[in-house]
């Protein structure tokens, strides 16, 4: 599962997840007809919506054995929210039972079901690492990234401190509440620019969205990058 | 802030917020300090998980019979010789206080601190009557010089730095006071030692009150809850239904954790178990004792989607761990009830209607449930919240055209990678040095502060013929 | 103001409605909390040493001044010492019986002014005259019916002879108690209160507990911690070793 803001405005990070899996021994596919996992409309609260958007995509990967997304927060909406909009239909129900059981986040694939934590990449030097929200409280993973990052030989990992604090991205809530959303990433990127490193690394589109966006605009030396190009030692210079 | 300044929509009284450096200052000092010590004390408390669970299953029995338990908590507090008024509206439980007031001559009540109390307006109206009412927990007394609401839960005037408050002291009791928290502290028990000695009243709220005895329990640091409910003749208790508990068994439960969430001290100072008025042999404590049951939109959530949010303590610890309270502070929310807890409570007392612009106030980051004694989660139900106002149509139309229009995108490929290769064509004007910057409307409001990355020149979908 | 059975019956109409989240119950209550009471005391006459030790710890841990004496006998001179640490002159005390011991003749002697207590003087004069005491004194003298140590939390029952301002409107406050007083946990404190209210009537002459843990104190101006407040400044316990 790629996700919505994956294919659009990242698809270097779709295309380094791909090859890293592929290192690793992983058969994929990609259903073509996927769009999003529908939190957008779930968290604004159009749930009605949300669901018409749950029910297409569990249907989508009803024939996969493992669902993998580099994305913390689209795999928690699959998880923890998909059998709750379609609780109504017990045969989608069932299938979002299901989807919720097959799916992982990147790092939880590869650690819990590859059981793989070293990994030889090309990538060198210090990076610091920003806890997302949905993945470090909805699905309850802080260790497998960590423990991906330390993994390659070349890595130096310093902790972020205040790295479980959210970025400020929280979806639309970026665009209704700008100045709060940016004041918040301001002390984000204080505390970033202050471990030296020289990536910051996340599992979320959205914070890397947010993250990468504020850092740019103050022509920081630091770069946002997901794992999964880390991992597949596909960061640009 | 004052009372134009709230009428203002809540974006711009968060923006006003933001640029206050002062509150900027005063807040990170204290929601930090806030957040180590409840982390430390949970971290050398390994029962505390299991403690959370048992506090929130208690509350949750609670609610299922809450009409069996508040009955017997009345029946208790009457038999010890207190009296049980039964208040379903604001206006009912401040006409009660008043009615009580004017019939006993009170002149001055002192006050414990009580968010019951600010809810309904209280002081105000005693004041209309003719009655002095004394803030004494020091928060609460620094607001009420400065002619303030509370900012906090649990710590009023957290929004002040040492400096604003020497001055206030200064201007408000007319000396000389130095910057130095230990002084003024020492001016305010002095201020108010003379109040707690002569007032007629002392009105308090309740954090819990055990059904099977009659006692309403107040969990202080200060000293003045006892006071109040020791040295006035008349001590007068408001109390919100939801904070009943069956047993003393269950009190210690809580006991245990309350505390721990809202500043990290194992227990407060003082605990103080109140069991009606003063007996026969006692030399001190109050003639009469009075509870008032306030309902003001409790029971109303009962069978809501908002129930959990009647389990809360009151402990304040969701404000300290809240990225957006922690930049925009109390005063901002608008409402008696501030930060992630406050939200859910406004739409609970006030409606739905009046958390049209806060049920959004959250980037639903979940470190509020995270911290929560009896886990109340929080961000669903914002999420439900912000479902009902789609349903009752409160959310503006404009806003639900452009979901229903988002939603008919994702839910076709073509329509999907249609609009992707839209995007790419559109966002031409706006690339500077591969990044997205200057757009228009909606988007301006993130490029005015963050750069965002343009649509990829070749999405992952038309990259996968490749990969394949 | 509503009635109360119209109150009372909406209550109930919304609780009807709702399923409830979970299924979840509340602590169940001892079955004989007497004997559950009684059960407690005889383990902690074995673990009293431990319970002491860690009374002691968690007491001086938020600023609580421990003393040990061999026996009563010894406290007077105890406070005594407080007293002109202080340069108090003034104490009030609780009824000698509710404490125990007679601290007025030794502290008299070196010129204090010990306002004691005397259950079954209750009428208006008597009030008046202890609130002035009370509100004048620098130390006030109670016994603790509990100590708990798990928290450092002296836990006292008003009453007859005991009033609530002894531990409160001083800026000292000492409190005497022995091995018998201690106990362990809040889960223990928890069993001695349903004890207590299972015969109320009986076991507390007076309408207030309260569980006292440490001086008082605010953190209120910029989370600077101050204490003494509006209650006491300090805290003192004074553990008489003699059972």
């Amino acid at each position: 599962m790629i996700t919505c803001l994956g294919d659009v405005f990242f698809p270097e990070v779709g295309v380094a997840m791909v090859r890293l899996l592929r290192r690793l021994g992983v058969e994929l596919d990609f259903p073509e007809a996927q769009t999003c996992c529908g939190m957008p409309l779930f968290n604004s609260g159009y749930h009605h919506d949300a669901a018409e958007v749950a029910a297409r995509t569990v249907k989508l990967f009803e024939r996969a054995e493992h669902v993998v997304v580099p994305s913390g927060s689209c795999a928690w909406m699959v998880k923890a929210e998909y059998p709750g909009l379609l609780k109504h239909d017990p045969a989608l129900r069932a299938a979002a039972e299901s989807l919720a059981r097959r799916t992982r986040e990147l790092s939880q694939f590869i650690v819990e079901v590859l059981g793989v934590t070293r990994i030889e990449s090309s990538f060198a030097g210090k990076v610091t690492y920003h806890d997302s929200c949905h993945l470090l409280r909805g699905l309850g993973e802080s260790s497998s990234p960590r423990a991906l990052l330390r993994g390659v030989p070349g890595v130096e990992l310093v902790e972020l401190p205040g790295a479980d604090q959210c970025c400020g991205f929280g979806g639309s809530f970026s665009v209704r509440l700008p100045e709060v959303s940016s004041a918040i990433l301001e002390k984000k990127l204080g505390n970033v620019e202050a471990t030296g490193a020289r990536c910051l690394v996340a599992c979320d589109a959205g914070c890397l969205m947010q993250m990468g966006g504020g850092l740019t605009r103050r022509a920081s030396r630091v770069k946002a990058v997901h794992l999964a190009q880390v991992l597949a030692g596909e960061v640009e210079a | 802030m004052s009372d134009t300044a709230l009428r203002a929509p809540f974006p711009e009284r968060a923006g006003a917020a933001l640029k206050d450096t002062f509150l900027q200052e005063a807040l990170t000092i204290a929601t930090t300090k806030f957040i180590d010590l409840r982390r430390e004390s949970f971290a050398g408390f390994p029962q505390g998980e299991a403690l959370r669970d048992q506090a929130r299953a208690i509350k949750e029995a609670t609610l299922q019979r809450l009409d069996a338990h508040l009955e017997r908590l009345a029946d208790n507090v009457e038999r010890l010789g207190g009296v049980v008024h039964w208040a379903t509206t604001a206006d009912e439980a401040r006409e009660i206080v008043l009615r009580l007031a004017r019939e006993r001559g009170v002149r001055m009540a002192v006050k414990s601190k009580s968010m019951a109390t600010e809810e309904i307006d209280l002081n105000e109206a005693l004041e209309h009557a003719g009655v002095t009412a004394v803030e004494t927990d020091l928060g609460e007394y620094i607001i009420q010089l400065a002619h303030e609401k509370p900012s906090h839960i649990i710590a009023p005037a957290i929004h002040k730095t040492k400096g604003q408050v020497a001055e206030l002291f200064s201007r408000e009791l007319r000396g000389e006071f130095p910057a130095d928290p230990e002084v003024l502290t020492a001016v305010a028990r002095k201020a108010l030692r003379e109040k707690f000695l002569q007032a007629d009243m002392g009105i308090t709220g309740a954090n819990f009150a055990v059904a099977d005895t009659g006692t309403v329990v107040l969990v202080t640091n200060e000293g003045n809850g006892r006071m109040v409910t020791s040295l006035p003749r008349i001590h007068v208790a408001l109390m919100g239904i939801e904070k009943v508990i069956p047993s003393m068994s269950d009190l210690v439960v809580f006991l245990a954790i309350l505390a721990r969430s809202a500043t990290g001290q194992k227990l407060s100072s003082y605990t103080t178990l109140v069991r009606g008025p003063r007996r026969a042999g006692e030399l001190e404590g109050p003639q009469e004792f009075h509870l008032i049951l306030l309902d003001n939109g409790r029971s109303r959530q009962i069978a809501s989607t908002l129930r959990e949010a009647l389990y809360c303590l009151r402990c304040g610890a969701c404000l300290n761990v809240c990225p957006v309270y922690r930049q925009i502070g109390g005063h901002a929310y608008g409402h008696t009830y501030p930060g992630p807890i406050g939200i859910l409570l406004t739409a609970m007392l006030k409606g739905n209607e009046s958390v049209r612009e806060l049920a959004h106030a959250s980037s639903l980051c979940g470190a509020c449930k995270d911290v929560c004694p009896v886990r109340i989660d929080i961000p669903r139900m914002l999420v439900e919240l912000r479902e009902h106002l789609d349903r009752e149509k409160i959310a503006p139309w404009s806003e639900r055209v452009v979901f229903r229009a988002f939603r008919r995108l994702l839910m076709s490929e073509t329509a999907f990678r249609v609009s992707a290769r839209a995007g790419r064509l559109l966002q031409k004007p706006f690339v500077r040095q591969g990044r997205l910057r200057g757009l228009p409307l909606l988007l301006g409001r993130w490029t005015r502060t963050r750069d965002l990355p343009p649509v990829a020149s070749r999405t992952f979908r038309e990259r996968w013929k490749d990969l394949r | 103001m509503t009635a109360r059975a119209d109150f009372l019956a909406r209550i109930r109409r919304e609780v009807a409605k709702a399923p409830g989240q979970f299924a979840a119950s509340a602590v169940p209550r001892p079955p004989h909390p007497g004997a559950a009471a009684e059960a407690i005391r005889r383990e902690l006459t074995e673990r009293w040493p431990q319970a002491l030790e860690r009374f002691r710890e968690e007491f001086e841990r938020i600023a609580g001044v421990f003393h040990r004496v061999p026996t009563l006998e010894a406290v007077p001179s105890v406070i005594a010492a407080i007293a002109r640490e202080r340069g108090a002159s003034r104490l009030v005390t609780w009824d000698p019986a509710a404490l125990g011991f007679d601290p007025g003749p030794v502290l008299s002697r070196d010129g204090l002014v010990v306002a004691a207590v005397r259950a079954g003087q209750e009428d208006d004069a008597a009030r008046e005259r202890h609130r002035a005491e009370a509100a004048a004194a620098q130390i006030g003298v109670t016994g603790a019916d509990f100590a708990l140590a798990e928290t450092g939390t002296l836990i006292l029952l008003s009453g007859a002879g005991r009033p609530r301002s002894t531990s409160l409107l001083p800026d000292v406050h000492v409190a005497v108690f022995g091995r018998d007083r201690l106990l362990e946990t809040l889960e223990q404190v928890g069993v001695m209160l349903e004890a207590l209210h299972a015969d109320a009537d009986r076991s507390m002459s007076g309408a207030m507990i309260n569980f006292i843990t440490g001086p008082s104190r605010t953190a209120d101006i910029e989370l600077t911690l101050t204490r003494g407040v509006h209650g006491p400044k300090e805290v003192h316990a004074i553990f008489v070793e003699a059972p």
